[in-house]
């Protein structure tokens, strides 16, 4: 087994060896599909956004992978700071355990997005099923660097997590269809990836320009989250 | 800070920036010249600047044991991070082996791993042959009596275990230069003179190593000691 894929493995098992973890993985999707939904498409409904039913449903499953990975992530970084570091000097070096690191929040990105999809999929159905799933990931990774992000330059666990929870909050009722003039903010990190999700999820298709708006965005959240666990990692010399 | 950053030269495998090597140039494995280092704290336009460091400078031969004592908050474990690299001084030099072995203050090891991924990992970072690694952890294990932890998280283990862990990890690829920052928090008796023995072993092997302790009753351990006093360290 390579240097990467080991190191990789032992950075999914941390997660994977805690119990709260777990559960969240399971109870998020399903409390975001079922309840966060029907939640969002009222408050949609009271700023004169168009969000409800199916739309409502597919773009939750998004958030739960998008508000999952976040945190996953910016506890990667926020918990394992000192030790990468010491790994990092110790010869390991930090771009192998950077890029370790993000190998570990892809793996868990898509455990997440397999979770929401499958939630989505049982709640609903899902007019186009690989239009979806790519949306669903895509949010995922999106949160992935916006995550590590904070975590590299927030290191108390608290104030991170309260700031990752501010930005998905902002980003949440900025998206599309949640206001009557489309949105609080034109330029939210998942905006496209939400149009690709609502539109999956209501069986309409959607145009080349999003899809490569959103493989834009998501290769510039990798590049950020391998910066971010470069940059926690990295010697000071 | 407008000063150069710290030159971290490798002595073992190139010249050093020193010139001709007489004898005891060639058996130094550390040497550390004026290193300085200052935090800032609060926002701007609050923001002070406390110097931690103002020129610390010290050596380490090889096959020498050398104590770094100071008072709590005098810097002993910023310049132990700034001679390892984790963290960036503000002006001064380091020379330094690349094969070192840095025991921190405070444990930094991944909570949820157990103490043979730990191993492992660490197998992987310095390069060791899987075989010749295994017969070294298990020689550590047994110098250290905690062989018996190999599977155990490190969130299942005691402070003192924790240390060993620290320590061994330190230890594992035979290091040139041992960087040793109070490794010994958290040890019973029989393991702090065992710790002791251990470190003397080493040191009539050949191995440099500068330990950061704060007891007068080690001094006699030591070969030599460095103070660092209000920035600076003096010998003797």
């Amino acid at each position: 087994m390579s240097a990467l894929a080991f190191v990789s493995g032992s950075f999914v098992r941390e997660h994977l060896r805690t119990p709260v973890t777990m559960v969240m993985l399971a109870a998020i999707p399903v409390f975001f599909v079922l309840i966060f939904a029907s939640v969002l498409g009222q408050f949609a409904g009271a700023l004169g956004g168009t969000l409800a039913g199916g739309a409502a449903s597919a773009i939750s499953a998004g958030w739960a992978a998008a508000f999952l990975c976040g945190s996953l992530a910016f506890f990667q970084v926020s918990s394992s700071r000192g030790a990468d570091r010491r790994l990092a000097s110790a010869g390991m070096g930090a771009g192998r355990v950077a890029l370790a690191r993000i190998t570990a929040a892809v793996a868990l990105g898509v455990a997440v997005s397999a979770t929401a999809y499958l939630t989505l999929w049982a709640r609903s159905g899902i007019a186009h099923p690989a239009h979806a799933a790519a949306a669903i990931l895509a949010f995922a990774f999106i949160y992935i660097g916006i995550g590590a992000l904070i975590g590299a330059f927030v290191s108390g666990a608290l104030e991170g997590s309260l700031l990752v929870v501010l930005v998905f909050s902002v980003d949440v009722f900025s998206g599309p269809a949640m206001t009557s003039t489309g949105g609080l903010l034109a330029y939210g990190p998942t905006r496209d990836a939400a149009k690709l999700l609502i539109a999956a999820g209501t069986g309409q298709g959607s145009p080349g320009g999003e899809w490569a708006a959103v493989t834009a965005t998501v290769a510039a959240a990798l590049a950020a989250a391998f910066g971010a666990f470069w940059l926690a990692a990295r010697s000071r010399t | 800070m407008s000063a150069p950053a710290t030159a971290a030269v490798p002595i073992a495998g190139s010249a050093t920036s020193t010139g001709a090597a007489d004898g005891a140039d060639s058996r130094r494995v550390l040497r550390v010249v004026g290193v300085r280092k200052s935090f800032g704290r609060g926002v701007w336009p609050w923001r002070r600047h406390r110097d931690v460091l103002k020129g610390a400078s010290l050596e380490v031969s090889a096959g020498e044991l050398v104590g770094l004592v100071g008072e709590n908050g005098s810097g002993k474990s910023t310049l132990m991070q700034v001679i390892v690299g984790l963290e960036s001084s503000d002006g001064g030099e380091v020379q330094r082996p690349s094969r070192l072995g840095y025991c921190p203050q405070t444990p930094m090891l991944w909570e949820k791993l157990t103490v043979d991924e730990h191993f492992r990992l660490y197998a992987r970072a310095y390069g060791l042959d899987e075989h010749a690694s295994q017969a070294t952890v298990a020689d550590l294990l047994g110098e250290l009596h905690f062989e018996r932890y190999r599977s155990y998280r490190v969130e299942q283990l005691s402070g003192g275990t924790r240390q060993k862990l620290n320590l061994a990890l330190a230890l594992m690829h035979n290091p040139e230069l041992l960087l040793l920052d109070e490794p010994y928090s958290g040890f019973d008796w029989e393991t702090y003179l065992r710790f002791w023995e251990m470190s003397e072993r080493r040191r009539d092997e050949g191995m440099g190593i500068l330990i950061v302790s704060h007891f007068l009753s080690e001094r006699e351990r030591l070969d030599r000691v460095y103070t660092l006093t209000d920035g600076e360290t003096v010998a003797g």
